[in-house]
């Protein structure tokens, strides 16, 4: 599958010209997201995420590396043709109504009449904002409302690569889901979404794969599934055996073996060849297998254990 | 700073624009250049305004450094005349200094800014300072620099020196250059380039200095003039009015002269004038004969700083003696002052105030006149400074009434008295025209014979007794008596 | 295309902004008082009508000009609308272009109207078309050209307060242009190169100043449409100077 964005040891680093200190904002940073999936950039305030897709974008510049978006070297204005940008807690021109503001964000891309006029209706009934906020200033507008403002102007090009910056914070839990949602549709339509949050449980949800970035410096990548999943199984048995001669053997099968009320032993094991003996010593004993339970950890342990690590917390 | 990878569009930019650029500077300094002088044009006479802020207030700082110097002096104007009519006079000058440098082209601020310097600072009798004179005249001139096409300030130029200054050849140049103001549309005045009334007025200068053919040309010339503009305007009542002080002042002269100076028969009613278009009046009572005038002048200091003037004078009531009294040196002082002043803009409001001048006048009634002259109540404006001093009575027969003029002259053909007093004034513009020959103030004795009309060469025979007077004489610690007359200085 | 609907919006923007309305309706205030100074003042009531007028628009225009154009592009990188439209394919040139068009709108719809405003006043006291005074506002509106100009390129890398002392004193001394002129003749070598440097580096706005020159008739500008044309092609070039640089600042800027 191609690449629909390509960073190559990008660094940006600032200097503090009041105490004369370097800032490395973003530190050799190496991501290959590919077409069609949406990518989770995670990581803290002030890891670098905003900076990244800035100089994505080429809002700002970087200080040395590379990047290429959709096979066009970064900040190549041709490129923007095909690209989005939700920025992080955006405000518009706030005395436009939401169909003017649309629409001169569809003049920018040279979008002619009546095809802008058509996009602009069909992007804010994509965002599901209700018809008569359409011709009302934006000033007047709820939060969830200028979210939906902010999703309709980066699709009113009808992008391949979306970049949203934290979509979804400050929501409400309908307008959340609904926003979440339609996010996830996206990929259905067969965009590509770089989606910079720290909501995990969104990211957890619809990502296909993710990267987390703290203090400037990727630190892992992968898909969820690999992050989250890992290979362990809780076994549960049950057997009048189990607690005397066998709980030994158990043990040094897996050292995790606990012995548990009601003739029970608790144990958990992270290879196929364990869970068969385990499963081997339990019969041979006259006890039965009660659960066998694959162990699933949450994005935000992932995340938390990732970063702690890195600072050495852990 | 860190380095910056620009996109490679961005980065290149500046090496393809910088040359386009330097281009267009190019076109800019050029055009600058072109435009330099034409606004130089524009800006002639008007002062820098570092130079004027010195003394402004702030509040007024800002228009002008704007580009408004027109509204900023409007506003300052308005300020002046509260100050007229609270007779705070000596906030006005500064006002009418900053105003003219501000908007250069504010003619009535120059006029009355002169008018106010010429007539308004005045000793306790009334008596103007003639120390202003200067100054006021300087402030007109640079009013006509600032404003070639505006005959008004040339006008109030030779109204003071006709009115106030009495030098009738001054006011007939200031006059004669209003006239000859290049007429511009959209003035009231237009085709001409000054109104109808400076016409009549150069006609009386004219008159005054003696040069009568000048002065009933200048009624001709007004005359076609008016006559021109009620053929245009016929009910005009201006031009109407106009119209006809100008037949009647044209009449009055011809009867003077007729009068003052020939022997015309009224009976046999002869026009005796090759002037076109005027019928001589009647009259003749021949040309003007001797007649001793004996000016005598006691000068006696009474006070300090005071003195009782008195004398006689064989002439009609109504004649009036001009009184001077100044430094021995105030003319040379001034005259070396004129230089300095036009030289240097911001030292014109100033007077010198170690320099004493008082002018009076004492009439004559019954061969008699006396005046008692105060000095002493205004020591800011008779300082008495100086060492030596010169007092100086005169009977000058041109700033005198028709009445008396009718007797002898207009340049004082027939006046005379013992040689020392009678005082001739030969400058050549000073001269009025020759209207009886043999009377170049040799004598008494002429042939009564007429010349050629316009033949200029009359002098004006004044009648003037000089003291000579130290500052002890000045402050009354010394008398004064007839020693102290000195002969007469050339005037 | 792109920098006219930028300019569009920014129109809509900068018109709805309060402090420019104060500044229109005091200098449509100051125009309308002036016959009522007229009547006040001893000098010639129109003169103090058609100084006034010329005043307040200059005034006004300029106070309008440096409040609007000081804010454009730093509101637009405070309140973040700029990411949304340089992430879009707006090339910064565009986007500087469709700023200044939008601020010199704007000053041209506050100018026109206190314009027409004072041409009508006079044509109403005076009963014929005031063509003098139809100049003197023209060479107002291209001094505010500039002058729009010289607040833009400001404003691609200094703060507004900065910018406002910047701007407006620059046009104080690029008022004193008869002042560097006169230097240049200066008998001291140092002054004369300074004066000199300073009249052809810095906007001339002096140049624009005929008010004293159409208030009273009787001075004239000798051929007044060379002299015009001269003044606006100046004033053209020379925002075309300060905006070409302006965008060369802004390339780098990050935002």
């Amino acid at each position: 599958m191609a690449s629909a964005i390509k960073i190559d040891g990008l660094t940006k680093k600032y200097i503090d010209v009041w105490q004369k200190q370097e800032v490395v904002a973003v530190n050799s940073l190496n991501l290959e997201v590919a077409e069609g999936e949406i990518f989770g950039f995670l990581g803290r305030n002030g890891a670098g995420k905003t900076t990244t897709i800035k100089m994505l974008l080429g809002l700002i510049f970087p200080t040395s590396g590379d990047a290429t978006i959709l096979g066009q070297p970064m900040g190549d204005n041709n490129v923007k043709q095909s690209l989005a940008y939700l920025p992080e807690e955006t405000y518009f021109y706030d005395s436009m109504t939401g169909w003017d503001l649309i629409d001169f964000y569809g003049q920018l891309f040279k979008i002619p009449q009546p095809e802008r006029s058509r996009r602009v209706q069909q992007c804010l009934e994509k965002v599901r904002l209700q018809p008569d906020a359409w011709k009302r200033a934006v000033r007047g507008y709820s939060k969830g409302m200028r979210q939906r403002i902010g999703i309709a102007q980066a699709l009113i090009n009808d992008p391949k690569l979306l970049f949203l910056d934290e979509p979804t914070s400050g929501l409400d839990p309908i307008a959340h889901a609904e926003l979440r949602d339609i996010v996830a549709s996206l990929k259905d339509e067969g965009k590509t979404v770089f989606l910079s949050s720290h909501q995990l449980a969104d990211v957890e949800l619809i990502c296909s794969r993710i990267a987390i970035i703290h203090k400037g410096k990727l630190l892992t990548t992968g898909t969820i599934k690999e992050l989250v999943e890992g290979e362990r199984t809780e076994i549960v048995a049950q057997g009048s055996a189990l607690q005397n001669g066998v709980f030994a053997k158990l043990q040094s099968v897996s050292s995790t073996a606990t012995k548990e009320g009601d003739n029970r032993v608790r144990l958990i094991s992270s290879s196929v060849e364990e869970i068969n003996a385990i499963i081997d010593l339990v019969r041979g004993a006259q006890g039965q297998v009660i659960s066998m339970v694959p162990q699933k950890r949450t994005l935000e342990d992932v995340f938390v254990e990732t970063v702690r690590r890195e600072d050495g917390d852990i | 700073m860190s380095t910056k990878k620009l996109p490679p569009s961005t980065a290149n930019r500046p090496k393809q624009v910088l040359p386009i650029l330097a281009v267009l500077y190019v076109v800019v300094m050029f055009l600058q250049s072109q435009i330099d002088p034409r606004v130089r044009e524009l800006r002639q006479g008007e002062q820098q305004i570092g130079q004027a802020s010195g003394s402004l207030n702030g509040e007024f700082l800002l228009l002008p450094l704007l580009g408004f110097r027109e509204a900023a002096a409007g506003l300052l104007w308005v300020r002046c005349d509260e100050f007229f009519h609270s007779g705070d006079y000596d906030a006005i000058l500064p006002l009418v200094r900053l105003i003219t440098w501000l908007d250069p082209h504010a003619d009535n601020v120059y006029i009355t800014g002169a008018w106010h310097l010429s007539y308004n600072f005045t000793d306790s009798n009334e008596r103007s300072d003639r120390r202003y004179i200067i100054p006021s005249q300087e402030l007109l001139k640079e009013g006509v620099r600032n404003n070639p096409r505006i005959p008004d300030i040339n006008f109030e130029m030779g109204w003071q020196n006709y009115d106030k200054i009495k030098d009738y050849v001054a006011a007939q140049e200031a006059f004669t250059n209003a006239i000859n103001t290049p007429p511009w549309k959209g003035s009231d005045d237009y085709p001409y380039g000054a109104p109808l009334k400076t016409l009549h007025i150069l006609a009386h200068t004219f008159a005054k200095q003696g040069r009568i053919p000048d002065a009933l040309e200048e009624w001709q010339k007004a005359l076609t003039r008016s006559t021109e503009q009620l053929n245009r305007d016929p009910k005009s009542f201006t031009f109407k009015s106009l119209h006809d002080t100008e037949i009647n002042n044209t009449r009055m002269l011809m009867q003077r002269f007729h009068d003052r100076y020939t022997d015309h028969d009224h009976d046999k009613a002869v026009n005796p004038t090759t002037y076109p278009n005027v019928i001589a009046p009647p009259g003749g009572v021949g040309a003007p004969r001797p007649w001793d005038v004996s000016l005598r002048v006691k000068m006696e200091g009474t006070r300090p700083k005071v003195f009782k003037v008195a004398g006689n004078m064989n002439i009609a009531d109504g004649a009036r003696v001009d009184i001077r009294i100044t430094d021995w040196d105030y003319d040379d002082k001034e005259a070396a002052r004129k230089v300095k002043v036009s030289n240097e803009v911001l030292e014109k409001f100033k007077v010198d105030e170690d320099q004493t001048i008082l002018m009076d006048t004492v009439s004559v009634r019954k061969n008699k006149f006396e005046k008692e002259v105060d000095m002493s109540k205004d020591p800011r404006m008779y300082s008495f400074s100086a060492d030596t001093y010169k007092a100086t009575f005169t009977f000058n027969i041109r700033t005198t009434s028709p009445h008396i003029q009718d007797r002898h002259g207009y340049s004082g053909e027939g006046l005379t008295d013992t040689k020392e007093r009678i005082l001739l004034d030969r400058r050549p513009e000073k001269m009025g025209t020759k209207l009886i020959e043999g009377q170049d103030g040799e004598g008494p004795v002429w042939d009564g014979k007429t010349v050629p009309w316009k033949q200029y060469g009359q002098p004006v025979r004044l009648v003037r007794v000089t003291y000579k007077l130290n500052r002890k004489q000045m402050l009354g610690q010394q008398s004064i008596s007839d020693k102290d007359i000195i002969p007469n200085d050339a005037p | 295309m792109i920098p006219i609907a930028i300019a569009q919006q920014t129109v809509r923007e900068a018109m709805r902004r309060r402090v420019m309305w104060i500044f229109l309706i005091s200098g449509l205030f100051l125009i309308a008082m002036g016959p009522v100074f007229g009547f006040l003042s001893p000098k010639d009531s129109q003169t103090v009508l058609r100084s006034l007028g010329l005043a307040a628009i200059l005034l006004a225009g300029l106070f309008i000009t440096i409040v609007t154009c000081i804010y454009l592009i730093p509101s637009e990188i405070e309140r973040r609308t700029i990411y949304t439209v340089l992430s879009k394919p707006v090339q910064r040139f565009q986007f500087v272009l469709g700023k200044f068009l939008g601020g010199f709108a704007t000053v041209f719809i506050n100018i026109f109207a206190m314009g027409l405003v004072f041409l009508v006043l006079i044509y109403s006291q005076e009963h014929r078309l005031p063509t003098d005074m139809f100049l003197g506002v023209v060479m107002t509106f291209f001094q505010m050209l500039l002058l729009a100009a010289l607040s833009i390129f400001f404003s691609t890398f200094s703060t507004p307060v900065v910018n406002f002392f910047l701007s407006f004193g620059i046009f104080m001394v690029g008022n004193l242009s008869s002042v560097t002129d006169s230097l240049i003749t200066n008998s001291n070598p140092l002054v004369s190169n300074a004066g000199r440097i300073v009249h052809y580096l810095l906007p001339n706005f002096g140049n624009f100043n005929i008010q004293n020159s159409i208030i009273h008739p009787t001075i004239e500008i000798k051929n007044p449409q060379v002299f015009m044309m001269q003044n606006i092609i100046y004033a053209v070039v020379y925002s075309l100077v300060l905006l070409t640089l302006a965008v060369l600042i802004f390339d780098r800027r990050e935002v």
